[in-house]
């Protein structure tokens, strides 16, 4: 009997991390087994996701809340996040499953992409700075190997090197700033940085701690001017590898941001608000702004000549992070439930972009725009779905990007203050809009070079079909969607001024 | 009447058809021409019945089912129907109806291009039924996608560039008016939470907007309608879409799609913000007497029959923007009159156009000559289309430019300014100019040598039957126009008791 109780005891105190268990215990087991075929390997980390998604799922939805030793706690905001990380990995798996180029070291793969996969979600949950920066690490080191998988080709190991630099630098800055941090607030943890950072008056050491800082989840999120690596690296890097930076380790620099700086210009306005002033923005939330209008602009524009469609993805993914920055320099709890959203949706349209690729690749066809002309008549379905996605990105109504673009545009438009943001974020819409359709143009309504039909392996069609499905739902009935960003930006955003009224500050 | 008695399910009916429709067409392996026909036949009929009905009922009806309800957003599948709306439904439903049967030999991929234009039937019924912003601007930019694939694919030989610069600037003009709506909305939920997008909720909250709001909000919603319409100096993109469009597209944009610019200027900027509407009104009687004045002009100087009668629409649309610049009850029933009349006639000119272009071979008007003799019907159609364009007394351009004019003269009596009376008149003397020139070059006079008339054939059965139907209603609305004029005298009176 005392070891049921220990048992129970030993569950309630790993609950919070089950979701990132079991993946952990995949990525063990699954070389371990030492599959001879990718497919097997595959479809045990696809049950593994799956089974985590549902635990995570449940755990949310029994109201769960928990808290690991004050290093990692499980809310609905972590929640809704960890299961975005999980849908991307299972999209991924997904997208693996017959890669022909792959011929061994399936299991090293997927083992692999498990843990870059718990690193994000230890982002997501982690409380104070170091397990932050672990959960950062985990899901940087573990990208390089899957960026250089495809091992003859240069053009990946290429990727590889680039972004490995580039990420070592980025992570040095958010190491520097850290350790600064550390210096002039003498804590680790992430509430009592918050409240300390937003309380100071700004000095030297403060700039550039929160310059560093900033520059270096800069580096992930690829904003202006930190973007110049994106492009190479999506490039090179197998297209499954390219989704699961794009549509995810770029997300963890958002809740980086999230963390650390949404809630600080919340606690400004709270503590305005409680002084009974007029709620005043602070300086950073400028920078945001301005950080968002360049991210934005600079992406869309330099989308517009690219011909290859991996490169002008990935701009369009860099604007796309444009958008979401917007919710930094709202600072609302309705701008953040946009964000959220937004990152949701960009997961199944962006996701549903690089699948078509992917599987376009797979039958032969290359990366360039040219070549997808005619595509209609090829494969109908595929370029139906296509241009759900561009459209879908590109905002046009009744699709998934519309509503998170107009949740995310409506909260800056509050107070007045960001209208000039929208405006920006307006024309880049337009602007998007011409390279989008110039893929469905291409698709459409020019004539290929052969009207041979074709067919795309299964594995490929059940990640469209879930991507198309997941893009035109969210758009129609976005309600259930919306409101589970709402709870988790309500929660996370109160949860944490609740801690502020009963902390010793106030 | 039991049988009229209006029921939930009817007024969706104009949606769900064109949808099935939409996805008939798109899907069947071949007779796409007779699907489309079907579908907006069907749609038409549901529309006439539910016109008879509303005669029974007062004019107006909605209907109301929730749809997003979040902690912060609340939007609801609100339609509403009232006879301005019902107006322009009918014009779409008919014009949809007459270009799928004008178009039934289309060749080209005939599924995606049917499939097209019964979506873009969905977009415009949308439009003109919604009563949620969120709705109104879904509908608003569905339209959009089914015109882009018609001129990029089913246009002339600069397609490409005409579809992707119709399909920019008039999504920016949108999304301007996006911001518009935002703003609003924000205004009108004021301190609570959630933000309400049914038209209902910021009409409640509009009588709290003050005079500089008001102003700052029509700004924004007025651009993104007068780039729809166009009103000059926003119009550069109409030109180019009308010459590469094919003829379906030409007639539904200038038919039905213009007219959603002016639709939403009523519906929304005057009943929600009508001191704005008085700030603005000296800007927007400039701009539409300008709109008047350029395109009639620029008319004069157009070789390609298209491009002219693409230029004719903006002076005419200028003339509908006129007549609610003036902010009178009549006013604004005649814009709204003019606007289902220049969709009957401007869609006789489109037809006329593609026919010409099609069985002359060539658009251009110091091509053609003496083409009556060859193609007698088609002249007969040119010259009624004309005619009536120019406002020939007894056809229905006549009365709404005439109600127009009066509306005009009565404000500016009201001002105690009359010269600019003079800007209306000289319009009208210009469209007459260019109307009969246009006419006398292309199918008076000499028989041409220029072009080869060995093989061109007159009016087909198809094109006959579309040109014969719309010219029977011209006649028609044009010797009894208050069947019109009872379905409109409801909304203005509603409107300027908001205004006055």
């Amino acid at each position: 009997m005392s070891f049921l109780a220990d048992m129970d005891s030993l569950v309630a105190y790993l609950l919070p991390l089950a979701p990132h268990l079991i993946l952990i215990i995949t990525a063990l087991i699954v070389p371990a087994i030492g599959f001879k075929s990718g497919k097997a390997a595959a479809f045990f980390s696809l049950g593994a996701g799956l089974f985590a998604i549902a635990v995570t799922a449940y755990m949310m939805y029994t109201g769960y809340k928990g808290d690991f030793e004050g290093l990692y706690m499980f809310n609905d905001f972590t929640a809704l996040m960890i299961m975005l990380f999980l849908v991307v990995f299972c999209l991924v798996v997904l997208m693996s499953i017959s890669d022909s180029e792959r011929t061994k070291h399936h299991g090293e793969y997927f083992a692999i992409l498990a843990i870059a996969t718990v690193g994000m979600m230890l982002v997501c949950a982690a409380e104070e700075m170091i397990s932050l920066f672990v959960g950062l690490e985990l899901a940087n080191i573990m990208s390089f190997a899957l960026v250089a998988f495809k091992k003859n080709d240069p053009r990946s190991a290429e990727a590889a090197v680039k972004y490995l630099i580039t990420s070592g630098l980025s992570t040095a800055l958010f190491l520097y700033g850290m350790s600064l941090m550390y210096g002039f607030t003498g804590t680790i943890v992430i509430n009592d940085i918050i409240y300390s950072l937003a309380t100071q008056e700004i000095t030297w050491a403060y700039a550039v701690a929160v310059t560093t800082l900033i520059a270096g989840s800069a580096f992930k999120i690829s904003l202006i001017p930190f973007h110049a690596w994106v492009p190479d690296v999506y490039e090179g890097a197998p297209t499954p590898i390219t989704t699961f930076l794009a549509v995810g380790a770029k997300k963890m620099g958002f809740i980086v941001f999230f963390k650390l700086f949404l809630l600080m210009f919340v606690v400004v306005h709270f503590l305005s608000a409680a002084a009974g002033e007029v709620a005043e923005i602070h300086q950073l939330q400028w920078v945001f702004a301005l950080l968002a209008a360049g991210t934005m602009t600079v992406g869309n524009i330099v989308a517009i000549s690219q011909n290859n469609i991996k490169r002008m993805l990935a701009y369009s993914s860099i604007a796309q992070g444009g958008y979401i920055l917007i919710v930094l320099s709202v600072g609302t709890d309705y701008s953040m439930a946009g964000g959220l959203l937004h990152m949701i949706t960009h997961v199944f349209m962006k996701g549903g972009a690089f699948v078509v690729v992917a599987a376009l690749a797979a039958r032969g066809l290359g990366e360039s725009i040219d070549d997808y002309k005619g595509l209609a008549k090829r494969a109908p379905l595929v370029a139906f779905a296509m241009m759900l996605f561009m459209f879908s990105l590109a905002g046009i109504p009744p699709l998934a990007g519309f509503y998170s673009k107009f949740v995310l545009f409506s909260s800056a438009v509050e107070g007045g203050t960001w209208i000039w943001l929208v405006a920006v974020a307006v024309v880049n819409s337009a602007i998007s809009l011409y390279y989008y359709a110039r893929v469905v143009k291409a698709m459409y309504v020019d004539k290929g070079s052969t009207t041979e039909r074709f067919r795309v392996p299964v594995s490929f069609k059940i990640a469209l079909a879930v991507c198309a499905i997941a893009v035109i739902v969210i758009g129609i009935y976005p309600g259930p969607v919306m409101e589970l960003c709402e709870m988790a930006s309500f929660e996370y955003i109160n949860g944490f001024l609740e801690w502020l009224k009963s902390s010793p500050y106030v | 009447m039991e049988f009229f008695e209006i029921d939930i399910p009817f007024m969706l009916l104009l949606l769900v058809l064109p949808l099935i429709g939409t996805a008939f067409c798109s899907l069947v392996k071949r007779d796409a021409n007779q699907g489309a026909i079907m579908f907006s036949g069907f749609t038409l009929a549901v529309a006439l019945v539910y016109v008879c009905a509303m005669w029974t009922t007062d004019f107006t009806e909605s209907f109301s089912t929730g749809w997003i309800e979040t902690k912060y957003i609340l939007i609801n599948f609100d339609l509403y129907v009232d006879g301005m709306s019902m107006l322009m439904i009918v014009l779409t439903a008919l014009l949809v109806f007459l270009v799928s049967i004008f178009s039934s030999s289309e060749k080209h991929n005939p599924r995606m291009f049917f499939a097209m234009l019964m979506a873009m039937e969905v977009g415009l019924m949308g439009v003109y039924m919604a009563h949620d912003y969120f709705l109104f601007y879904i509908f608003w930019e569905i339209v959009l996608v089914p015109m882009y694939f018609l001129i990029s694919g089913w246009g002339g030989p600069r397609r490409h560039y005409a579809a992707i610069k119709f399909l920019i600037y008039t999504h920016v003009a949108s999304l301007v008016m996006l911001i518009g709506i935002f703003v609003m909305v924000f205004e009108a939920a004021g301190a609570s939470d959630q933000l309400n997008f049914t038209f209902s909720a910021v009409a409640a909250a509009a009588g709290g907007f003050d005079q500089l709001f008001q102003t700052a909000a029509f700004g924004l919603l007025f651009f993104g309608f007068a780039v729809k319409m166009p009103l000059v100096p926003f119009h550069t993109w109409l030109p180019d879409a009308h010459v590469e469009a094919p003829t379906a597209g030409s007639v539904l944009l200038a038919g039905v799609m213009l007219k959603m610019g002016s639709y939403g200027i009523i519906r929304i900027c005057l009943e929600v913000l009508p001191q704005g509407a008085v700030a603005w009104q000296p800007f927007m009687i400039v701009v539409a007497i300008v709109a008047i004045i350029y395109g009639a002009y620029a008319c004069i100087a157009q070789k390609d029959l298209k491009k002219m009668v693409a230029f004719s629409s903006i002076s005419h649309m200028g003339m509908v923007m006129l007549a609610i610049a003036t902010l009178s009850g009549m006013g604004i029933g005649f814009a709204i009159f003019q606007m289902f009349a220049h969709g009957l006639i401007t869609a006789v000119l489109f037809m006329v156009c593609g026919i010409c272009g099609h069985n002359a071979g060539t658009r251009e008007i110091p091509l053609l000559g003496g083409l009556a003799g060859k193609m007698p019907i088609f002249a007969a159609f040119m010259m009624f289309g004309f005619l009536a364009s120019l406002g020939l007394p007894g056809l229905v351009g006549f009365v709404a430019e005439f109600g127009i004019i009066m509306s005009f003269f009565e404000y500016l009596l009201s001002i105690d300014m009359i010269w600019p009376i003079i800007f209306a008149l000289a319009a009208l003397l210009l469209t007459a100019g260019y109307y009969l020139w246009a006419m006398q070059r292309s199918i008076f006079g000499k028989e041409t040598d220029r072009i080869d008339l060995s093989d061109v054939h007159d009016v087909n059965k198809a094109e006959g039957f579309s040109l014969g139907v719309l010219c029977a209603l011209i006649a028609l609305f044009g010797i009894m126009p208050s069947i019109v004029m009872k379905l409109i005298e409801v909304v203005p009176l509603v409107i300027s008791g908001v205004i006055v």
